[in-house]
């Protein structure tokens, strides 16, 4: 092991251009990202290590939901590009650090690109392109799709540059001595980040309520919400990792099983989207 | 006057680039071909009116501005709003013979973008439920661990098996429902009510999927029941306190921090300890 290895620039090149176009192509609501991030990987995999079983080791790490803003989510790409690097060079890099960072990550970043990227950019981008359309102008939709596209492209490289910069610097802090308490405290902002993105992303309410007599009832989601707010999210997560830790259920059974649930919940009245047209 | 045969494919096939979950990207698909404003001089040109589809477009943009899809949830669906919406608002407005420019065509192009935007979010749900059979096919490969069969599944299942969920819920109903024109939209909403069952159970199994993949991420971080109790320190901090994500990963910071020089004095303190351990002891003994 006299040379370092390193990603090739073709490689790296490889793995941007297949996240930038294959980020949500396979999307599903379980594995938002997933693939997209398994794909864009995997040339990095299949050059830095020699033997296959390595290769599908290493490239197993990924396997875990991912999903973010993934424009500027390219950066967590670039980081674990580095960190993959410095893994294959034989630093101590275990799957929950690289993953830890990956869930710490995700939760923010989503934040700031809704806000930046998707809340603040493309309506001023928008906001400018209307007013050049008036009257049925082409010159609106002609600047909005260069200056995005020209924008976005150099945005994300330079955010993928970046991340693959700062994971091979990271790696020294996080396989130094003081490894396993950074990496404890590393877990530990995923895990709660994790908390924060259940009670975000995660919708889940309940129609039910009983009529007592004209003037009492019961709402039962404002109930559960005075015993605790969002407490059907906290429920139905945890439900969903006792059945896959304890009960050994793959997530597909789990799917299965929320289908039944929400049927009969639509059923007995408990589940009502209440939309309309 | 109509769509006809070939302009629906074009119109089919712009769905399916420009979808949420789109063949053509997140940045050149959804959020280039599919902001409404640059769908009206894409199906201006299909149907050769440009002008009339930015004017369309730009009416159906103003509703969308600021269209941010947190978590993947969906209010509505750009590919029906665009391909669907636009080119029907164009016929309504022709059919009608008003001006476009007009603050009453505007109306329409609005009105007719928001039902089939709100019909198109049972498209966004049937492409990512599709998708979930072809990354089944992934996961068997990832299992399998060899190598060559992973390094040509991945792709496919990525780049191009999701074509087929395009197909069936992009590409099939914008073409359907631009050749039958406006009608069709009506009898979509008579035959699939919202309070019916079958879309309450679509839209609740929509809500309840998340709370797997968050499920997933906590298999990986929760190693003991204690840990249940970080994860219930961020959710309270999203739930209770009305934390955004960046306001919590700050605070889950500090509180990582808080810890990690806890932890540091642990290390720390057996190396002292060997050094001057009977140092240690009296220094013990005079407080």
């Amino acid at each position: 092991m006299a040379d370092l290895k390193k990603v090739s620039t073709a490689a790296r090149q490889s793995a941007f251009l297949r996240w930038i176009y294959g980020n949500l192509t396979c999307f599903s609501q379980e594995h938002m990202q997933t693939f997209g991030y398994l794909a864009a990987m995997l040339p990095v995999v299949d050059e830095l290590y020699d033997n296959d079983d390595a290769k599908v080791k290493a490239l197993s790490t990924y396997r875990t939901f991912f999903n973010t803003e993934p424009q500027i989510g390219t950066m967590v790409v670039g980081l674990t590009v580095g960190l993959e690097e410095a893994r294959a060079n034989g630093e101590p890099l275990d799957d929950d650090t690289i993953n830890g960072i990956r869930a710490g990550l995700m939760g923010p970043l989503a934040g700031l690109g809704d806000s930046i990227i998707v809340g603040t950019f493309i309506p001023i981008l928008l906001g400018v392109a209307l007013g050049l359309s008036n009257g049925g102008s082409i010159l609106g939709p002609l600047f909005y799709i260069i200056a995005w596209n020209l924008a976005m492209y150099f945005g994300m490289k330079f955010a993928f540059d970046q991340g693959y910069e700062l994971g091979g610097s990271a790696v020294e802090a996080l396989v130094g001595p003081q490894s396993a308490a950074l990496r404890d405290s590393i877990v530990m902002v995923g895990t709660m980040v994790i908390g924060a993105v259940a009670a975000t992303w995660i919708n889940i309410t309940t129609a039910l309520s009983f009529q007592f007599s004209a003037d009492s009832g019961l709402v039962l989601q404002d109930t559960l919400d005075s015993i605790y707010p969002k407490a059907l999210n906290f429920f139905f997560v945890w439900l969903c990792w006792y059945l896959m830790t304890k009960r050994k259920m793959s997530p597909t059974v789990v799917m299965g099983l929320l289908v039944v649930v929400a049927l009969v919940g639509v059923l007995v009245g408990f589940f009502d989207p209440g939309l309309s047209y | 006057m109509g769509i006809s045969m070939i302009q629906a494919i074009l119109l089919g096939l712009f769905a399916c680039l420009a979808s949420l979950p789109g063949m053509g990207g997140t940045t050149i698909g959804n959020y280039t071909l599919g902001r409404p404003l640059v769908g009206g001089l894409v199906v201006g040109l299909i149907l050769g009116d440009i002008q009339t589809g930015i004017i369309v477009g730009a009416a159906i943009q103003l509703v969308y501005i600021a269209l941010v899809t947190p978590g993947g949830t969906v209010s509505a669906d750009v590919r029906a709003v665009t391909y669907i919406g636009i080119p029907l608002a164009i016929l309504a407005i022709r059919a009608q013979g008003l001006d476009p420019n007009s603050e009453v065509a505007a109306g329409l192009a609005r009105s007719l973008g928001a039902a089939v935007g709100t019909l198109g979010t049972v498209l966004f749900y049937g492409t990512a439920t599709m998708n979930l059979v072809w990354q089944g096919i992934g996961w068997k490969a990832m299992d399998g661990g060899n190598w060559a069969a992973i390094k040509k599944t991945v792709p496919l299942v990525d780049f191009v098996l999701p074509w087929i969920s395009h197909i069936a819920f992009s590409f099939i109903p914008t073409v359907v429902i631009c050749l039958a024109g406006e009608s069709m939209v009506g009898m979509m909403k008579e035959y699939l009510p919202m309070d019916g069952v079958a879309m309450k159970t679509l839209f609740t199994v929509g809500s309840l999927l998340p709370a797997v993949g968050v499920a997933i991420l906590c298999k990986q971080v929760v190693q003991k029941s204690l840990d249940w109790v970080t994860f219930g320190f961020g959710f309270t901090l999203a739930a209770v306190m009305g934390c955004n994500l960046i306001a919590s990963a700050l605070i889950a910071v500090f509180f990582a921090l808080i810890n990690f020089k806890v932890e540091q004095i642990k290390l720390g303190r057996p190396a002292i300890a060997a050094a001057g351990a009977a140092l240690d002891d009296e220094e013990e003994e005079d407080i």
